[in-house]
């Protein structure tokens, strides 16, 4: 709960200073990582789906937001191969479900992962699959973010000539 | 990010029940039959309650009851942060009130449930009342803190030690003088501090009064001298305790 509490008081500092403002400049904001985070990490650790929802009432829906989709076993080879120890919390040992961090967070992240997945059909993620390489699934979201932008308003245009 | 039900909200119907969750609860503490009692003193700045808590923890213990005090903003974790936090001019109302939370949050995990869970008396020195006014004098959605305080535990008693502002004036600018928080210079009221500490102590003290009702407040008339108060105090813990 508290750690649910503390991620959101960080969150809105950062909305509030760091994305509306640019927001209402008519500039494009890249979030690395949204509420969907909280959504995901915070049900897993136990925290009401509800009310964490709820909780982000307060946020800006974003225009789009991509998932990239990767298997467990994927992602910890990568995370292996560039460090030796996983981190505490991101192997969920604070939940105490193994004492073995590698199992931990098979088990931890496998349920995130779960989240996720109900995520994508309730707020409309954009998946994109991110067990290919760099070009590939940079080409994917460039098209996904060009046919967004294309699709949108041309207002931001007008003001850079100016 | 998406409509709020309010279904499960406090205060959003009259199925508030002492001891129990407002309203989602924390999934993982089940508190039900835990046989502490939680008792919650509310009042605005200067209207005496620590004095009140002090006297009737003594005569609590010793009457042979165990008794644990905790109080807003006394969390370990956030105490610092709060503190750094409103020291600096980076505040926003939002992130205040999420502080608060998150510092409640601590409490209510580490301190409130495990002595519940031993069968204490736990006596809060204001409980989330106090962030719902602030933040409804605030602008802050009603709706949207209430389903934030949805984890919060019922008190099975809920004390209002209410005053006048004029009272409270004489009390504070005797006592300490008047802050910057407490006056809610923060609302921009008025340059002066006087006038924004009247304006601002009158919106909360409207907004307290409006909860009564919702949560079931047990209102004391905090203009009478200490004994008095105490003694109304004593009487009603007893009625609720050993009845």
């Amino acid at each position: 709960m508290t750690f649910s509490l503390l991620h959101a008081t960080d969150f809105a500092d950062r909305l509030l200073y760091k994305i509306i403002p640019p927001l209402k400049a008519g500039m494009i904001v890249l979030a690395d990582r949204y509420a969907y985070t909280a959504f995901a990490r915070d049900v897993t650790r136990g925290v009401d789906r509800e009310w964490v929802r709820d909780l982000y009432s307060f946020a800006v829906q974003p225009d789009l937001a991509l998932y990239f989709r990767v298997p467990i076993d994927v992602s910890l080879d990568r995370l292996m191969a560039r460090r030796v120890k996983l981190k505490f919390y991101e192997a969920g040992m604070d939940l105490g479900w193994s004492t073995n961090p590698l199992e931990s967070f098979r088990l931890f992240q496998g349920k995130v992962l779960g989240e996720y997945d109900r995520l994508v059909s309730e707020f409309g993620l954009e998946v994109v699959d991110a067990r290919g390489s760099i070009t590939d699934q940079q080409r994917h979201v460039r098209q996904l973010v060009g046919r967004f932008l294309a699709g949108s308003q041309t207002e931001t245009v007008h003001d850079a000539i100016v | 990010m998406t409509p709020s039900s309010d279904a499960e909200n406090p205060g959003a119907n009259e199925e508030i029940q002492a001891g129990r969750y407002y309203g989602r609860g924390v999934p993982y503490l089940p508190i039900n039959e835990y046989p502490g009692k939680l008792i919650a003193i509310e009042g605005t700045d200067g209207v005496g309650r620590t004095t009140q808590i002090q006297l009737l923890r003594e005569w609590l213990e010793v009457k042979g009851y165990g008794v644990i005090e905790t109080g807003w903003t006394r969390s370990l974790l956030m105490q610092p942060t709060i503190e750094l936090a409103k020291s600096s001019n980076t505040l926003n109302k939002l992130t205040f009130v999420l502080l608060y939370a998150t510092d409640f949050a601590d409490r209510l995990e580490k301190e409130i449930i495990p002595a519940l869970k031993a069968g204490f008396v736990v006596l809060s020195d204001r409980y989330i009342f106090t962030a719902l006014a602030r933040a409804g004098v605030r602008g802050i959605d009603r709706q949207w803190l209430r389903s934030l305080y949805g984890f919060a535990i019922a008190p099975h008693l809920v004390f209002y030690l209410k005053v006048d502002v004029e009272t409270l004036i004489g009390r504070v600018l005797e006592a300490r003088g008047m802050d910057f928080w407490e006056s809610g210079m923060d609302l921009k009221l008025g340059d002066d501090i006087y006038d924004s500490f009247r304006a601002y102590q009158n919106r909360l003290l409207r907004e307290y009064a409006s909860m009564a009702d919702e949560f079931h407040f047990r209102t004391l008339d905090a203009r009478r001298p200490v004994d008095r108060i105490q003694d109304e105090l004593r009487r009603q813990v007893a009625g609720f305790l050993e009845p």
